[in-house]
């Protein structure tokens, strides 16, 4: 099977340590999500397999690039897309676009094409020349989601990107991330929205204090749980269950976690 | 009665202040040593200039006149400009940012003394820039002698007022005249013409070509040598308020406070209605559908990227405005130049090459540093495989790009009349631009945009450096200019040597950001 992204032995701390010798394997073609209580290290863990943050040590492969070594070809092949889009105001829509497709060396004709399908798709067709100032969240989270599409990456890396959405954005962006899985496309997400995870997950990673806790498909999970006792992990049992009980106690030591 | 009870106009007052000063102090959070140092350096030398001005005056009264009133209310008129410059763009973007406002509003204090109280904020925020500069330097005069000049420090208080109660009005007027999407444009343009008004209309008759080099100041001098000098009725107020008549300073300052609660008090209904259409408003153009399909996209990083910043700059008109300023000073300056090289006046050529260098360094660097710094989406960039030199020279060039526009009719003109001074002056506003564009990298302080309103933000080494290389640069094209290119080789390599002193490489640039 080939591997989308390998992690080995990352760690980085700031004040505190944030992320602790953290590994983590994600297969092509799946819909990973990492979970995890609020400053647990996701986001950190993230950011540095986007090349935004820099490791204080480990290894970083994405679709076997070095991350280290090779990081424009890590990110050529990679999309990072944040809780806080990153747009512009003062951009249309499609402008902002062209400014991203620029950025990953897009052919110009094949990157206006694809600009304007991924709005029609988004429903931002008719928004397209307006200056995104004036945008809702939710909007401003689309265009954003269009720019990490535009280069067609072939990892796609969401931090919390169902936040601030109404339902039919939410399941508007959710079709398409399952579009994309399902023609092959591999895709990382942070939520603290369990159910999503639960439904659209592929495998599951769950994450606290810097330390990946447990890892796996949500059978696995529960079948980690359940070794646990304190009743848990039952079949019926839901992520939910499963999470908290994982989070509530006490972070196993390093080399433990199932995979 | 409790005249600070909470909801009253005292504790609102002392509610604002407190923000303003924390939001002061936040923006120096870990530079308080450095940031205090060059506060006491800047202090002692200001000072200093203070104790020789009150050692020079002692002894001296200013005479009742119609030179020193004429002169006294010119003073008055120009800084009043100066402040209606800063309350018409505070004015416009306190119906903008939102702020606390929408808490403010929906609080049962009333409109009126939501308005009052931040219009006195304006206030106290301009005096405070003038008290700043003015208190140094005129209170050894006012300890040595001249005890009543004190009252200069009222009128300045009395032009802080007016000129708040002028930016409200112009502001609120804007906003019914042409709606709340274009107000902040134009406010921020108008404020920038304001700041500039005086110098622009001295150089009106300059450009229009009727005295090559003529000043209201030489005009009035003029005037009162031949005895034409009639100031007009009440224009001896400012004089006699600075002097410290207590009834004219009294006039001053009761006419300037009714103004402002008068102007406070009319708006403050509409003010909050403004508020609530200006947050509905958005500035962006509507949608252009059935217009046929959209251009062809640029493709590549540099020209993506220089496409971006060039529109971005265009369309940022509370940044535009900043360096509005200085473009109003660079064209006019630079028409004169030409001007005066079709005249064949040589001093007066050196010296316009000298300015017009010194212009473009500033404009290059105030756009460079919107460019560099002010990224909005520093991550985005980040994640793309976008070498960041390819990305840096692109945002460079969307900075040197308006200034050689800008430059490029002057300078064809002035090559057509004085084609050497034409070349001096090419060179030496490129290598001002470019070298404003350099210390803007190396000194780059990432930042918002929206905190980059006033250039607080930017990097005060920079700021400094950016205008010493730009003289030492216009000085090395005025000697090149008037004929001694030689002895322009002394500030060129000064220039030289300060650059390099300022030059960082990526590595450093990287750890003074943090980002490694």
């Amino acid at each position: 099977m080939t591997e989308a992204l390998i992690v080995r032995g990352l760690d980085k701390t700031f004040a505190k340590p944030a992320v602790m010798d953290l590994d983590l394997t994600v297969h092509a073609g799946e819909l990973y999500a990492l979970l995890g209580p609020n400053g647990a290290g996701k986001t950190t863990t993230l950011r540095m397999v986007a090349g935004l943050t820099k490791p204080d040590k480990g290894e970083i492969s994405i679709f076997g690039v070095d991350a280290k070594a090779d990081p424009a070809g890590a990110k050529a092949i990679t999309a990072w897309a944040p809780d806080e889009a990153m747009i512009y105001d003062k951009l249309t829509p499609l402008e902002y676009l062209e400014f991203v497709a620029g950025l990953w060396n897009v052919e110009p004709k094949a990157a206006k094409a694809r600009a304007e399908a991924l709005l029609s798709k988004l429903g931002l067709e008719s928004e397209a020349r307006r200056r995104c100032e004036g945008f809702s969240r939710g909007m401003k989270q689309k265009v954003a989601l269009a720019g990490a599409l535009i280069h067609d990456p072939k990892l796609l890396i969401l931090d919390e990107p169902l936040t601030g959405l109404d339902a039919a954005a939410a399941r508007l962006v959710k079709d398409m991330l399952q579009e994309r899985v399902d023609a092959g496309g591999t895709v990382i997400l942070t939520t603290h929205i369990l159910e999503v995870a639960e439904r659209m997950a592929d495998r599951i990673g769950i994450i606290a204090g810097g330390r990946l806790l447990a890892e796996g498909t949500l059978d696995a999970l529960r079948a980690q749980v359940g070794g646990m006792g304190a009743g848990g992990g039952k079949d019926g049992s839901t992520l939910e269950d499963v999470f908290l009980q994982l989070t509530a106690t006490p972070a196993p030591v390093s080399g433990e976690a199932v995979a | 009665m409790n005249l600070a009870a909470p909801g009253s106009i005292l504790w609102l007052l002392a509610h604002e202040m407190r923000l303003y000063w924390r939001s002061f102090r936040g923006g120096r959070a870990g530079k308080g040593a450095r940031g205090l140092i060059g506060l006491t350096i800047v202090g002692a030398m200001m000072i200093a200039g203070g104790v020789l001005i009150a050692l020079g005056l002692h002894g001296h009264d200013i005479p009742i006149n119609p030179l020193s009133v004429s002169i006294a209310a010119l003073a008055s008129a120009v800084i009043f400009t100066l402040m209606l410059s800063q309350t018409l763009s505070a004015s416009s973007e306190a119906l903008y940012d939102r702020g606390d406002l929408d808490l403010l509003f929906s609080s049962p204090i009333g409109p009126a003394k939501v308005l009052l109280v931040r219009a006195l904020g304006v206030a106290t925020g301009v005096a405070t820039i003038f008290l700043m500069v003015a208190t140094p330097l005129l209170l050894p005069t006012v300890l040595y002698g001249h005890p009543g000049w004190i009252g200069l420090f009222g009128v300045l208080a009395a032009l802080a007022l007016a000129a708040t109660a002028a930016g409200l009005v112009l502001a609120m007027a804007l906003f019914a005249l042409i709606g709340p999407r274009r107000t902040r444009t134009v406010a921020q343009v108008m404020a920038a013409l304001v700041g500039a008004g005086f110098f622009l209309v001295s150089q009106a008759r300059s450009i229009l070509g009727q005295q090559a080099s003529s000043s209201v100041y030489a005009d009035i001098m003029q005037r009162s040598q031949e005895g034409r000098l009639n100031p007009p009725p009440f224009a001896d107020l400012p004089l006699r308020a600075m002097l410290g008549q207590p009834l004219p300073l009294l006039a001053l300052l009761g006419g300037a406070a009714a103004l402002f609660i008068l102007s406070a008090r009319a708006l403050g209904r509409r003010f909050s209605d403004a508020a609530a259409a200006a947050q509905g408003a958005t500035t962006s153009a509507p949608a252009k559908a059935g217009k046929g399909p959209a251009r062809a996209f640029s493709g590549g990083v540099f020209l993506a990227t220089l496409r971006k910043e060039l529109l971005l700059i265009g369309r940022d008109a509370a940044l535009l405005s900043q360096v509005l300023l200085r473009v109003l000073y660079l064209i006019p300056t630079a028409l004169v130049l030409s001007r005066n090289a079709s005249h064949g006046t040589g001093a007066a050529l050196a010296g316009g090459a000298g300015v017009v260098v010194f212009l473009a360094g500033q404009v290059a660097g105030s756009l460079a540093w919107i460019t560099v710094s002010a990224e909005e989406a520093p991550d985005l960039l980040s994640v793309s495989p976008a070498r960041i030199a390819t990305l840096r020279r692109a945002k460079l060039a969307a900075a040197w790009l308006p200034v050689a526009l800008l430059l490029a009719l002057p300078i064809a003109v002035l090559a057509w009349f004085a084609p050497l001074a034409a070349i001096w002056t090419t060179l030496g506003a490129a290598l001002a631009a470019w070298s404003s564009g350099l210390i803007n990298v190396w000194r780059q302080r990432p930042g918002k945009r929206s905190e980059f309103k006033r250039r607080g933000g930017a990097s005060w080494v920079a700021t400094l450096a950016e205008m010493l290389v730009s003289a030492l640069l216009a000085g090395a094209t005025g000697v090149a200019v008037a004929g001694f290119a030689v002895w322009g080789l002394i500030p060129l390599a000064l220039a030289g040597l300060v650059l390099l002193s300022l030059r960082r490489s990526d590595a450093q640039i990287a750890k003074a950001l943090r980002l490694r």
